[in-house]
C-alpha cells in the first residue's frame, strides 16, 4: 500500500510539472514588475475565440517605456531567446536597428504537450519614449500560418 | 533392525493387497524386493511388480521439497504485481496528459487597459490582433515606410 502511494504521488507531480507552463523572464514586464501595471495595455485570450487562428493561447503586452525600461525588456526578452528551436528562417525573424531589437518572432522549444510557443517582440522609437509590444503565443499554428493570417499585405 | 522373514514379507503382502499396509510396511516391502535376490517361486512377481512401481513413482529431490515448501513463494507472488500495478498507474496518468486539451482548458479574454479589468470578449480579441498584426507585417517593408513617412 505504501509502495502505492509512493508510485501515485510520484506521477501526480510528473502530471503537474508536464502541465505547469515553463516559466518566461517577459512574464515580469506583463506582470507590471518592469513598467507599472497601469501603462501596460494587455490582453489574455485562451480557448475557444482562437480556435480560427489554431492557437490555444494569445497573451499580449503594449507599453510605454523610458530607456532604461525598454534595455530591461530588451534583455529579458535576449535572456528568452535563448530557448529558441534555431536561428532558421522558419523559426526566427528579426531585426535590430542602431544596437538594439526593433523586432523579433521568436519560436521556441515546444512545451511537454508538443504545442508550439511563440514569443514576440516591437520596438517602435517615437523620440521621446519606446512603444514596446510583447506577444506570447501557444498552439499547434505553424510560424508560415501565422505569417499568412497576420502578415498585412 | 529385525530382519524381515519370509513370513513376515507375506503378511504384509497380504496387508498390501488388502490395502491396509502403511507407508512404512510399503517401504519395507521395496526394500526388501528390491535388496533380495534368492526369492522364492511365490514371492518373486511381487519383486517385478514394486521394481515397476518404484519406476513410475520417481521420488523427488530434496531440492525439490524445499522450493516447494518455501515460504518465499507467497512473497515471490507479491512481487510480480508490482510491475503491472506501476504500469497501470503510468497507462492513467498518460491517458490525464494525453486528453483532448479542448475539454481541459478554459476558454477566457480579459483585457487590461488603463490598469483596469475589462471582461470584454470582442476588445480582448482585437487587441491580440492588431498587436500580431503589427508584429508580423514588420518585414513587409512598404508598411514600415508608410509608418516612417507618417510619423508625427
Amino acid at each position: 500500500m505504501k509502495r502505492l502511494l509512493i508510485i501515485l504521488l510520484m506521477f501526480a507531480g510528473i502530471t503537474l510539472c508536464a502541465t505547469a507552463q515553463e516559466g518566461l523572464r517577459i512574464n515580469e514586464v506583463f506582470e507590471g514588475h518592469v513598467v507599472s501595471k497601469q501603462l501596460i495595455q494587455e490582453s489574455l485570450v485562451k480557448g475557444d475565440n482562437l480556435a480560427p487562428y489554431n492557437l490555444k493561447v494569445l497573451h499580449t503586452a503594449k507599453c510605454t517605456a523610458n530607456a532604461k525600461e525598454r534595455i530591461t525588456i530588451e534583455q529579458l526578452f535576449a535572456e528568452d531567446m535563448k530557448g529558441r528551436i534555431s536561428d532558421d528562417d522558419s523559426n526566427l525573424e528579426m531585426e535590430s536597428r542602431d544596437g538594439h531589437l526593433y523586432y523579433a518572432i521568436v519560436q521556441l522549444k515546444n512545451n511537454a504537450r508538443g504545442t508550439h510557443r511563440y514569443i514576440c517582440y516591437q520596438c517602435r522609437d517615437r523620440s521621446s519614449h519606446y512603444d514596446i509590444t510583447l506577444v506570447y503565443m501557444e498552439g499547434k499554428a505553424s510560424l508560415a500560418d501565422l505569417r499568412k493570417t497576420f502578415k498585412k499585405k | 533392525m529385525n530382519k524381515v522373514t519370509q513370513e513376515n514379507v507375506r503378511e504384509l503382502l497380504r496387508r498390501y493387497m488388502e490395502g491396509e499396509s502403511t507407508q512404512a510396511e510399503q517401504k519395507m516391502l521395496r526394500e526388501y524386493f528390491d535388496g533380495e535376490q534368492d526369492l522364492p517361486d511365490d514371492l518373486a512377481p511381487f519383486a517385478q511388480i514394486f521394481a515397476i512401481i518404484d519406476e513410475a513413482t520417481p521420488t523427488p529431490s530434496v531440492e525439490a521439497l524445499d522450493r516447494f515448501a518455501s515460504p518465499t513463494e507467497g512473497k515471490r507472488k507479491r512481487f510480480l504485481i508490482w510491475p503491472f500495478i506501476a504500469a497501470a498507474c503510468i497507462a492513467a496518468f498518460a491517458c490525464i496528459l494525453l486528453a483532448p486539451p479542448q475539454q481541459k482548458e478554459e476558454s477566457m479574454a480579459i483585457a487590461y487597459v488603463d490598469g483596469k479589468m475589462l471582461n470584454n470578449e470582442v476588445q480582448a480579441m482585437q487587441m491580440g490582433q492588431e498587436a500580431l498584426q503589427e508584429i508580423f507585417s514588420n518585414g513587409n517593408h512598404e508598411q514600415q515606410l508608410s509608418e516612417l513617412f507618417n510619423e508625427p
